[in-house]
């Protein structure tokens, strides 16, 4: 790491910690600031503005922070890995499976608590599916991306299906899962979670160094002594893991996989050592955000994160796409 | 002792057999062309030897271990690959980039040291490239990008280098300047090559032997005096040509002769 990314992460962290203060400050319900700033550093204290604080809000970052550390790894990750600036969880059909999954279970009635599950299991389905068409192609990159965003097409089409011979009662509920949302963090979830998603991240910083080389293409990557398929492989089923494990608590949130890796790439460059934390830390900023201002924009009532990360992700995004005459996107 | 031996070499794509028991060997310190017509072999050959293509018959044996047997991680500190076309979807700047030539010898976690700068310098050296140095990969023009690539393979210090059309892309002094480098390497540090060039001269002025390929078959391997007679030319790549003594260098030059012209022979 040379300076300048020294002073980027540490104004990343400066602005993480700012960013997940100024979120258990604010929300749905108005706590005077002064009083929230005590309940805030004294988590041992009584009284129902500590009990917002630390038993709602401050899980709630929790998540945000995990998800959006995880699906902004998983774009670096696929991006790199499949070369393509296009790929990311969404891309990919991952998100699609688990999709489908929830909107299979509440559509049985299934009970709440399981949905998750179903999440996770419809992402791991198509994270199958789109590995084996790969697998059968030696992972051909336009394979994997072509795959994915057939099985994402099947599996919405499946999706609408279902709502359209249900009830509309029966899938407001998961319309607004489908759209994002990060208000099941006070569930058991919040414990399973990091279990799943910490461990993963750190797998994927340990074959930093490879995806570097893994970027130059397979062949390359080979004859520079990196067992592509191999390192392709673990790559890929820690990422879908994270992603898996990201959808099913909150649901699909899209854009924070497909923009953050390509901001931070024009910030710190391409070195994946660098750039897989520095996305990780940006993702979490990024939909930790997100929530306050979705948790407060119309408050008492709230919005899906999704919907905020998507207009904001996107405006900013297209505006500077549209701004930089320079920026080559890869 | 031969560095490199294909044994009974057949292998192709998608059940279509593009190379057919090909046998050959490469001596310790050899630079070996390979030359033939578009559509021979030339690069399915170079990918099999390579490593990336699995052979669907016989075998390939570097220093008498069978390729297909040894970890990528340890081949890849005795052979260096240069492939023709290479695409760089990412800015990496040109350090970063040639230093991952030292990959296979820090490993995943190794630290680079000072040894490792030393390379770096001496191949930028080397390879005229050290004027790239704090630009980005992705702004370098193609000849750029190709001395850059050779630097990578440069900084992986090979006992065997296999390059598949390193000249391609290059203006003439450049191409010179890359084949004499190349030649250098070979004699004083005992470097084995394998190269595969299109253009006939070139092949006949710096290579060894030649192997002459043609329809997935070697039809002829043999110093370029043997290799680059008329009629074993006109045989394979089924056009006229003659081939004449280069005053500078003895080897054989190999004239192409143009339609108009063969007319006018002809009619005479």
């Amino acid at each position: 790491m040379n300076k300048k990314q020294v002073w980027i992460f540490i104004l990343l962290i400066v602005i993480l910690c700012f960013s997940f203060i100024l979120a258990s400050l604010i929300g749905g319900s108005e706590l005077k600031s002064a009083k929230a700033v005590y309940y805030l550093f004294h988590p041992g204290s009584y009284g129902i503005e500590r009990d917002i604080i630390w038993q709602i809000r401050v899980p709630r970052i929790i998540l945000g922070l995990l998800v959006g550390a995880g699906l902004a790894a998983c774009g670096t990750v696929f991006q790199g890995v499949l070369r393509n600036p296009l790929a990311e969880p969404y891309t990919l059909g991952i998100s699609g499976g688990a999709a489908f999954g929830v909107t299979l279970g509440v559509v049985l009635a299934v009970s709440g608590i399981y949905l998750p599950f179903l999440a996770f299991a419809g992402s791991a389905i198509s994270m199958f599916v789109v590995y084996a068409i790969a697998a059968r192609k030696q992972f051909s990159n336009p394979t994997l991306i072509l795959g994915g965003v057939m099985l994402n097409f099947l599996f919405s089409s499946l999706v609408f299906l279902i709502f359209s011979v249900s009830r509309a009662e029966d899938v407001h509920g998961v319309i607004l899962w489908l759209m994002g949302d990060l208000s099941s963090a006070q569930n058991l979830l919040i414990k399973i979670i990091p279990v799943f998603i910490l461990p993963s991240l750190g797998l994927l910083l340990v074959f930093s160094r490879d995806l570097n080389i893994l970027t130059l293409g397979e062949e390359k990557a080979l004859h520079l002594g990196v067992n592509s398929e191999q390192v392709k492989k673990i790559l890929f089923i820690t990422a879908s893991c994270i992603t898996g494990a990201c959808v099913a608590c909150s649901g699909m949130i899209g854009f924070v996989g497909l923009v953050i890796p390509h901001f931070m790439r024009r910030i710190v460059g391409v070195d994946h050592r660098v750039l897989l934390p520095a996305s990780c830390i940006a993702g979490a900023i990024f939909l930790i955000l997100c929530d306050t201002l979705a948790r407060t924009i119309i408050r008492p009532l709230e919005l899906p994160v999704g919907v905020i990360t998507g207009i904001f992700g996107g405006i900013f995004f297209l505006s500077f796409l549209m701004k930089s005459k320079r920026w080559k996107i890869f | 002792m031969d560095i490199l031996k294909v044994k009974d070499l057949t292998c192709g794509y998608d059940g279509r057999e593009i190379i057919k028991e090909i046998s050959f060997s490469v001596e310790e310190g050899g630079f070996l062309g390979i030359i033939g017509p578009n559509g021979a072999g030339k690069t399915t050959l170079f990918r099999a030897i390579s490593g990336v293509l699995s052979s669907w018959n016989g075998n390939v044996f570097y220093k008498g271990k069978d390729v297909s047997g040894i970890r990528p991680c340890d081949l890849a500190r005795e052979v260096a690959v240069i492939p023709q076309v290479l695409e760089i979807p990412f800015a990496f700047s040109v350090e970063e980039f040639i230093l991952m030539g030292r990959f296979p010898h820090t490993g995943r976690f190794g630290a680079l040291k000072e040894k490792d700068h030393e390379i770096l310098e001496e191949v930028l050296h080397l390879t005229d490239t050290s004027s790239f140095c704090g630009r980005k990969i992705t702004e370098l023009s193609g000849g750029e990008i190709q001395r850059v690539i050779l630097a990578q393979g440069f900084a992986q210090q090979p006992r065997l280098l296999l390059l598949d059309e390193p000249t391609s892309h290059l203006d003439i002094a450049h191409q010179i300047r890359i084949l004499d480098l190349l030649k250098r390497l070979n004699k004083k540090k005992d470097l084995t090559i394998i190269v595969v060039l299109h253009d006939l001269n070139l092949a006949a002025s710096y290579c060894d032997r030649l192997l002459l390929l043609d329809d997935g078959k070697v039809h002829k391997t043999g110093s370029p005096q043997e290799v680059l007679t008329y009629n074993i030319i006109e045989e394979v790549y089924k056009t006229v040509v003659v081939v004449e003594k280069n005053p500078v260098s003895s080897k054989p030059y190999v004239l192409l002769v143009s339609e108009e012209e063969r007319q006018k022979r002809g009619s005479k």
